[in-house]
């Protein structure tokens, strides 16, 4: 293995630099910028069982440092996603994390038995924490024993590795995230947005046409760095990180607080390169500190 | 009314960070910003870039979606001040790095043969009918254009205009060309052999639009959604299309025919970003 290579709860991955759901469409995208398979994996756009049209505009605003959305989870169906997007990465080479929902665990179970179908999916990620629509996420992620359950259920399902994607917003999220671990999770993804709001005083309305929604971006950073530690410690099983991670610089701090990979969200939105900048910037890393990725997991040290 | 020639496929997108060549002020408000890009950058009138200062850091943090009034080694922008990023932009000195990720979307479609471009302009919307009557008069088709503002400080690059089209102005207080809003003007132009290309407020495009529907005239739209990629993956842009669901103004857009854009739905767009009438 490289000095970049990581091993993600069974899945090797030939660096640490995902991209996050929702933040790189289905990775399809980017071919006048770079060649996606460059990275660690790509977690796709969150897929459900019918395709969704997503919520009414305005969907985003820029708030101080970060940003807040509610897309309304808009993808294009499992079944087109398997169609015409999958093929296409799978002859590419690309690591593909699949990101699922759905309302009911049967829901969940439907994907993954549809997603079981066909090759070059790596892994699945439960989005059990999506703060925009009414039914299908949060409610999962906020309690233990429902998250358990999508879990096992999915765990059933597929040969492959599920990770579990966890709400900030959980109450207790060390039990959510120790239930998910007895469930069968290979890993957890943390964080998902928080929710957040903008007013307009010039208008005096909500910027947002679904008032709320997830709040992402560097100013979220720290939140998630926090957290990202916190579930290191609950679980033995390994913690990717998501949160304002935008450069390389940022990717080491969840590394030395204990992920064992990364995933670069609004970045992208900022840069289309900010994902294969930060494997650069590792390597450069790694290269100035004689250290491998590997060495650099959990290394914090004690102030 | 004929279906109009297809829109030929985009140029490559790229990220580019250039410094700033040139600024020039147009009063307060208005500024346009030039880019040093040897390299080149190639577009089609109607596409944009989203400009990002590498001085700016991580506020203001997302990019801002602009028109591109020129493309080439020297590509131009005109930029009016409503928030912190304009602001940036309006305040940034020659040499300054900017990232400019392009040229993004769809521009507008082509003009059918035998047809004369009405292009009907608002503000700052003028940037992308600017770049489109200029290309029509290399191509020997001068356009006629409407161009309104509240008053004649809002009329930027109009005597750019003048030298490239047949222009009539109108504005609100009535303090240059005639009083009133670009319909006041529209009516008698809009005859069976013309077709509409129209970038500005909101409001005003779906008032053109309506007219152009009225009067069975192909109508042009540039829609100014919110955007925080620009290239299609967050899903941000969306705006509601008559034929039911959300389509993307980065991808599909920001030209589209009117005919696809459920303005009814998207008044509510303008009151929400607070743009004006
Ligand atoms: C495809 C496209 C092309 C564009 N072309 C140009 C152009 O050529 N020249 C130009 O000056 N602007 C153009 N815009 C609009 C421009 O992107 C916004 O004005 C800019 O992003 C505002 O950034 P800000 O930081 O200054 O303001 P912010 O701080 O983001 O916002 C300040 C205020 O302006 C409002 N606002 C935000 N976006 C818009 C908008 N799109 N239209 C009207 N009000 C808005 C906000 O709701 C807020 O009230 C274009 C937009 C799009 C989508
Ligand atoms: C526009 C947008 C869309 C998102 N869509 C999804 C999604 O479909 N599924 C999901 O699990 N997370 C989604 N997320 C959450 C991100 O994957 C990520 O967890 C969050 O944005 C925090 O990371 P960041 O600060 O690096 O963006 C979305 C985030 C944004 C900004
Ligand atoms: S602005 Fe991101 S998809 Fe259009």
């Amino acid at each position: 293995m490289s000095a970049l290579g990581v091993e993600v709860g069974g899945l090797a991955l030939k660096n640490p630099v995902l991209t996050a759901s929702g933040t790189f469409g289905y990775g399809l995208e980017y071919d006048d910028f770079f060649d996606v398979a460059e990275l660690g994996g790509i977690c796709t756009k969150g897929l459900s069982l019918e395709p969704r049209l997503g919520n009414p505009p305005v969907r985003v605003c820029e708030t101080p440092s970060g940003m807040l959305n509610a897309i309304g989870l808009a993808n294009v169906g499992v079944e087109r996603f398997c169609v015409d997007k999958l093929p296409v990465l799978r002859a590419r080479g690309v690591t593909v994390i699949a990101n699922i929902f759905a309302s009911s665990v049967e829901g969940f179970v439907a994907i993954t038995e549809r997603l079981e179908a066909e090759a070059g999916v790596h892994a699945v990620e439960l989005n059990v924490s999506c703060p925009n629509v009414t039914h299908g996420g949060i409610e999962f992620g906020r309690d233990p024993k429902l998250a358990a359950q999508v879990t096992a259920a999915v765990r059933r399902a597929t040969r492959r590795p599920v990770w579990v994607k966890m709400s900030p917003e959980a109450g207790d999220l060390a039990a959510v995230a120790r239930a998910c671990e007895d469930a069968g999770a290979d890993a957890l993804t943390a964080i998902n947005t928080i929710r957040g709001m903008a007013i307009d005083p010039e208008t005096r309305s909500v910027r947002l046409a679904n008032r709320t929604g997830g709040f992402s971006g560097p100013a979220l950073r720290p939140v998630a760095l926090r957290i990202v530690w916190d579930l290191v410690s609950a679980v033995k099983i390994p913690v990717v990180a998501i949160g304002g991670i935008g450069t390389a610089r940022d990717a080491l701090e969840f590394l030395l607080a204990g992920a064992s990979a990364v995933q670069v969200g609004t970045a992208s939105f900022v840069d289309p390169l900010a994902a294969k900048k930060v494997v650069e910037g590792l390597a450069r890393y790694c290269e100035a500190q004689g250290v491998s990725v590997r060495e650099l997991i959990g290394g914090v040290r004690s102030p | 009314m004929s279906s109009p020639p297809p829109k030929p496929a985009p140029p490559p997108r790229r990220a580019f960070t250039a410094p700033l060549l040139r600024r020039e002020s147009i009063g307060e408000s208005y500024h346009v910003l030039s880019f040093d890009l040897p390299k080149g950058l190639i577009a089609q009138a109607g596409q944009f870039v989203m400009v990002h200062g590498q001085e700016w850091g991580q506020a203001p943090l997302l990019p801002r979606p602009m028109s591109l009034l020129t493309s080439g080694t020297a590509p131009s922008l005109l930029i009016k001040v409503v928030g912190e990023g304009t602001r940036r932009l309006a305040r940034a000195n020659p040499g300054e790095r900017f990232q400019l990720l392009g040229p993004l979307g769809r521009g507008w479609r082509p003009l059918s043969p035998g047809k004369r471009a009405l292009l009907v302009a608002g503000g700052v919307g003028v940037a992308p009918l600017l770049y489109l009557a200029r290309e029509l008069v290399a191509q020997g088709r001068r356009p006629v254009v409407v161009y309104g503002g509240r008053s004649a400080q809002d009329l930027p690059l109009d005597d750019e205009l003048a030298r490239v089209a047949e222009l009539h102005v109108t504005t609100e207080d009535g303090s240059r060309g005639r009083r009133g809003r670009v319909l006041v003007a529209l009516e008698e132009l809009l005859t069976s052999d013309v077709e509409v290309y129209t970038c500005g407020p909101e409001r005003m495009m779906a008032a053109v639009a309506e007219r152009c529907r009225e009067a069975g005239v192909p109508c042009e739209v540039s829609l100014e959604t919110p955007m925080a990629c620009g290239y299609g993956v967050c899903l941000g842009c969306a705006f509601k299309t008559t034929e039911g669901g959300y389509a993307y103004a980065c991808v599909e857009g920001p030209c589209v025919t009117a005919e696809r854009v459920d303005f009814t739905q998207h008044a509510a767009v303008g009151k929400a970003q607070g743009v004006a009438p």
